[in-house]
């Protein structure tokens, strides 16, 4: 075991969080919390320097014994699947400050010990390999991300906070049961290398994989679960938003492909085709209700329930390219997303509306402000070149293989999300400028240029040439997929 | 019983002769120690308990049963007096200036906590339906004293007479029970017991035997149908004394709870089912009616209703792992419950303030610190990891799936969801709203010290629970 490089990513933060506590000036924390999360960002680029495309092991390995009693250790590590997201964690984390630096004004220490604190319980999330830790990182984020929501959001955050908490924990629960049970009947282990390996009957596969798709399904959110999602975007000050979308939704689905997939493979591919529905209508419902909004932050969340039905659409396509894309898409959506929470933001912050109806002629006010923006609506509509495309192309293909009937419906989605982004776009940056008339906007600063920058140059890097990428998936994806069906076909 | 067998069960039986002694001393000296010089007495005391805590410690390995069978002491006794001897400290430390706001007698508050510290240890390590009884009428009388000890009160002094009668009704009942048992069985030896109940399992009459015990034994730990008096002796009572009451007594009670039930020979029998639907009642009836409490004081007193019916469940996974739960969940239960407590309490400068939920409003901006450390309590409380009032639910979950009750604990962890509402309402109203006024609180050295302790004790159990877990499955009965 080499230097413990993962475990410093993971608890930097939590270290920033002791400093900032003992800290009074809001400016001292501030600058102290945009270096963590910055020093954060560059050890994981380290991380992916060193990491190695051509095997699906886990590296950068850590474990030791945590409560021996029950098997439990602390083991942390990170494949091809899981380094992108601790990757776009560490990425979103200091755009995360910088998007809070003006927009917070009140208990701003109690703010950036929450933001830290998430980034610390995230990337755990991310590269925990043993099911009890993955568990208390998963539910201990309920705590700072209530705070984020329900202390600095809108109007109906107290509303909103109250109906993220409980329904995630509700999910979340019946997820501990399933753990619990998988510990016993896979041998007294909490090692989720050695339970993939487990040989469990196709009933007990059956009901674990129902209570893990409730937790899932919740964070993801998948239709008809999804209601607590667009209260809790709408109401969440921006780095909420872009933390929720942008690294909260891809848990769900992170969740699916680490755990369902490899330990309860009979289920999964019995149960992927009532999973392919429910993407599709996630993805045509979702598109349809952003379609009927006024509110951007509305219109960006019911466009991310949309989109990630693409992501478990190609997850549970179940073969090579649904799969590679279901996870780039995972990436592009947090990108994407992310970048257009960040708009909302930045516009909410000069005009302090979200409606639509507010905005016009943007690009001759502010053209740098509306040319970023025409590019992230672009790449979330999947526009060739630029990074969705290459996601949804896979995983449109994968899907096809799997069920031609399901992937065509969910291109209406696609068809949708050009409707309601691109009339959005017109009627917030074209045609005559009323933004000008009532509001003092300026176009953007050096601090916003700054966090959309790195965002921009992922989404035509990813869109031109995706290979770097698809190759750090490509492996762990095709090995996930033996786990699969070797098992079934065992059978 | 001889010289030598005298002698060895005096020795055994030194700590809660110690505790006894010096709540007689503390008496007399509390006489001659002025008014303003009060913290004195507050300093004896846990001098005393930290006395009897070390006697405890030495004879923690000795696995010894004295007094002609009626005393034991062993792992699992000790265990369960280190809980009486924290939860007795850490009142003693949160009492003083609540005590002094309230106008209570400092001597006599003190010697009945200490006699009451003494019953506790006697029903901890009883092995005799008998001497069961006595430990548990010593705790009681005491604790009814001191529910009642706000005498200008009218809530206090209501709440004292209701504990009275209802407490002695349930003595009452549990009497009868001991005395059906002697005439059926001839015996009130636990041991003895066991193999008598399980050799004629249907006789109708040991049945109801059996169950007019238990239903005595769950009047303490406010289970369901046995909880009426919980909200209003927990609203009435001097707010430390509540702390205490959530903590000790209801511990004590799950000690011989735990000694008669999980009995090895009795467990072979189907108590459980009967213990499970009164745990799954008591958690819904908590976690429910608490929902719509505004006097924080009543809406713990639902939620501690609520932890015991999950406590409970432990005891219906049976087998070691489910003993182990019970105890390191009422241990972890101690720190966060009277953590909680601790705060209600440093709230209360005056008279009055502290107890509507609204008072607490926007604490997070006059005073993080108490604020910061509420939330934890709360959370811990609700179950959220990485606290320890995670690490004790997932124990105890552990061991009831482990015992084959799945759908017990889907039921179990659903109802947890409902109480984590009530919670986080409170944090809601301390982080989410605007202070209502400017407010002093009441801290001393001894509650900031004792909300130190408490803390600590609610990060570092749930952080590194390895050692605790081991401690508790140790002291297991026969373990």
């Amino acid at each position: 075991m080499g230097f413990p490089l993962l475990s410093l990513i993971i608890f930097l933060p939590t270290a920033g969080v002791v400093a900032v506590l003992f800290m009074r000036d809001a400016k001292t924390i501030k600058w102290t919390a945009l270096a963590v999360t910055l020093v954060d960002f560059v050890l994981c680029l380290l991380l992916l320097l060193g990491f190695d495309t051509s095997t699906h092991e886990m590296q950068f390995a850590e474990e030791r014994n945590w409560i021996p009693a029950l098997g439990i250790k602390y083991a942390v590590a990170v494949d091809g699947i899981s380094i992108l997201f601790v990757f776009l964690t560490a990425l979103l984390g200091w755009i995360c400050v910088l998007a809070s630096w003006n927009a917070i004004e009140t208990m701003v220490k109690a703010f950036m010990v929450s933001l830290l604190a998430m980034q610390t319980l995230m990337l755990g999330v991310f590269s925990a390999l043993d099911l009890f830790l993955f568990y208390v990182f998963w539910e201990a984020m309920l705590v700072p991300m209530y705070a984020i929501i329900g202390i600095w959001g809108g109007e109906r955050r107290v509303y909103a906070a109250f109906k993220f908490f409980l329904y995630t924990l509700a999910g979340s629960v019946l997820f501990l049961i399933g753990i619990i049970v998988l510990y016993f009947q896979g041998g007294r282990t909490f090692d989720i290398l050695a339970l993939m390996n487990a040989d469990l009957a196709f009933v007990t596969q059956a009901w674990l994989f129902f209570a893990f798709l409730i937790a899932f399904a919740v964070k993801v959110p998948m239709v008809p679960v999804h209601t607590w999602l667009p209260d809790a975007h709408v109401e969440a000050p921006t780095a909420g938003s872009i933390i929720l979308a942008g690294v909260l939704l891809k848990m769900g689905t992170y969740g699916f492909l680490r755990f369902s997939l490899p330990m309860l493979p009979e289920a999964s591919v019995y149960f992927s085709t009532f999973m392919l529905i429910l993407s599709a209508i996630a993805i045509v419902y979702g598109g349809l209700l952003a379609l009927a909004q006024d509110d951007l932050k509305k219109l960006v969340a019911y466009s991310s329930i949309s989109h990630m039905g693409f992501v478990t659409l190609g997850i549970f396509a179940l073969n090579s390219r649904g799969v590679t894309g279901g996870i780039l898409q995972m990436l592009n959506h947090g990108i994407t997303t992310g970048a257009l929470f960040l708009f909302v933001g930045l516009m909410y912050e000069r005009t302090h509306s979200r409606s639509i109806a507010d905005y016009g002629g943007l690009m001759k006010v502010a053209p740098f402000c509306s040319i970023f923006l025409g590019l992230f609506t672009l790449s979330s509509m999947a526009l060739p070149g630029l990074n969705s495309f290459v996601g949804e192309l896979l995983i449109l293909s994968g899907a096809f293989a799997a069920n031609p009937l399901l992937a065509g419906i969910s291109i209406l989605g696609a068809v949708l999300a050009a409707a309601y982004l691109l009339s959005m776009f017109r009627r917030v940056a074209l045609g005559s400028a009323r933004v000008e008339e009532q509001y003092d906007f300026w176009d953007l600063d050096r601090r916003e240029l700054a966090s959309i920058l790195p965002l921009a140059v992922l989404v035509i890097w990813i869109g031109l040439y995706p290979k770097p990428f698809l190759s750090i998936i490509q492996t762990s994806a095709d090995h996930l997929l033996t786990q699969v069906h070797d098992k079934e076909g065992a059978e | 019983m001889n010289q030598a067998q005298l002698l060895q069960s005096v020795l055994v039986s030194l700590p809660e002769i110690v505790v006894i002694t010096g709540a007689c001393v503390l008496l007399i000296l509390s006489l001659f120690v002025r008014p303003e010089r009060g913290y004195i007495l507050d300093l004896a005391a846990i001098a005393v308990v930290l006395v009897a805590a070390a006697l405890t410690w030495a004879l923690a390995d000795q696995n010894l049963l004295v007094y002609s069978g009626m005393f034991a002491s062993d792992r699992y006794s000790a265990f369960f007096k280190a809980i009486f001897y924290i939860s007795t400290v850490l009142t003693l430390l949160l009492s003083r200036r609540y005590v002094e706001i309230e106008r209570v007698q400092r001597g006599e508050y003190n010697v009945l906590l200490l006699f009451a510290l003494s019953g506790m240890m006697i029903m901890a390590s009883a092995n005799d339906l008998l001497s069961i009884y006595v430990g548990l009428e010593l705790m009681a009388l005491c604790t009814y004293v001191l529910t009642g000890l706000l005498r200008r009160e009218v809530r206090s002094n209501e709440a004292a007479l209701k504990y009275v009668i209802l407490g002695a009704v349930s003595t009452g009942v549990f009497l009868y029970g001991v005395s059906l048992i002697y005439g059926l069985t001839g015996t009130t030896e636990l041991d003895a017991l066991a193999t008598a109940v399980t050799a004629s399992q249907r006789d109708p009459g040991l049945l109801l035997a059996v169950v007019f015990i238990v239903a005595g034994l769950v009047f303490k730990v406010g289970a369901v149908p046995f909880h009426m008096w919980v909200p209003d002796v927990y609203e009435g009572a001097p707010t430390p004394i509540t702390a205490f009451m959530s903590v000790g007594p209801k511990a004590a009670g799950f000690a011989v709870i735990l000694r008669v039930v999980l009995n090895p020979l009795l467990a072979a029998t189907d108590v459980w089912i009967v213990v499970a639907v009164i745990a799954v009642f008591t958690m819904a009836l908590g976690s429910f009616v608490a929902l719509v409490q505004d006097n924080i004081k009543r809406l713990l007193a639902y939620s501690s209703i609520a932890h015991s019916g999950f406590v409970l469940l432990g005891i219906v996974a049976g087998g070691p792992d489910g003993a182990a739960s019970v105890m390191l969940y009422l241990l972890i239960y101690t720190f966060m419950n009277i953590g909680i407590f601790a705060a209600v309490i440093a709230m209360r400068s005056e008279v009055g303030r502290g107890e509507a939920i609204d008072d607490f409003s926007g604490l997070s901006r006059s005073h993080p610190a108490l604020a910061l450390s509420m939330l934890l309590f709360l959370f811990a409380l609700a179950g959220i990891p990485p606290t320890a009032g995670f690490f004790a639910k997932f124990y105890v979950l552990v061991a009831l799936i482990e015992g084959g009750h799945v759908t017990i604990s889907v039921i179990a962890v659903l109802l947890s969801v409902v109480a984590a509402y009530f919670y986080i309402r409170i944090v809601m109203v301390i982080y989410m709203r605007d202070p209502a006024g400017k407010f002093e609180l009441a801290f001393t050295p001894g509650l900031k010290l004792a909300l130190a302790i408490a803390v600590v004790g609610t990060i570092v159990i749930g952080l590194l629970p390895a050692w605790f877990l081991n401690l508790a499955q140790m002291s297991v009965l026969g373990g």
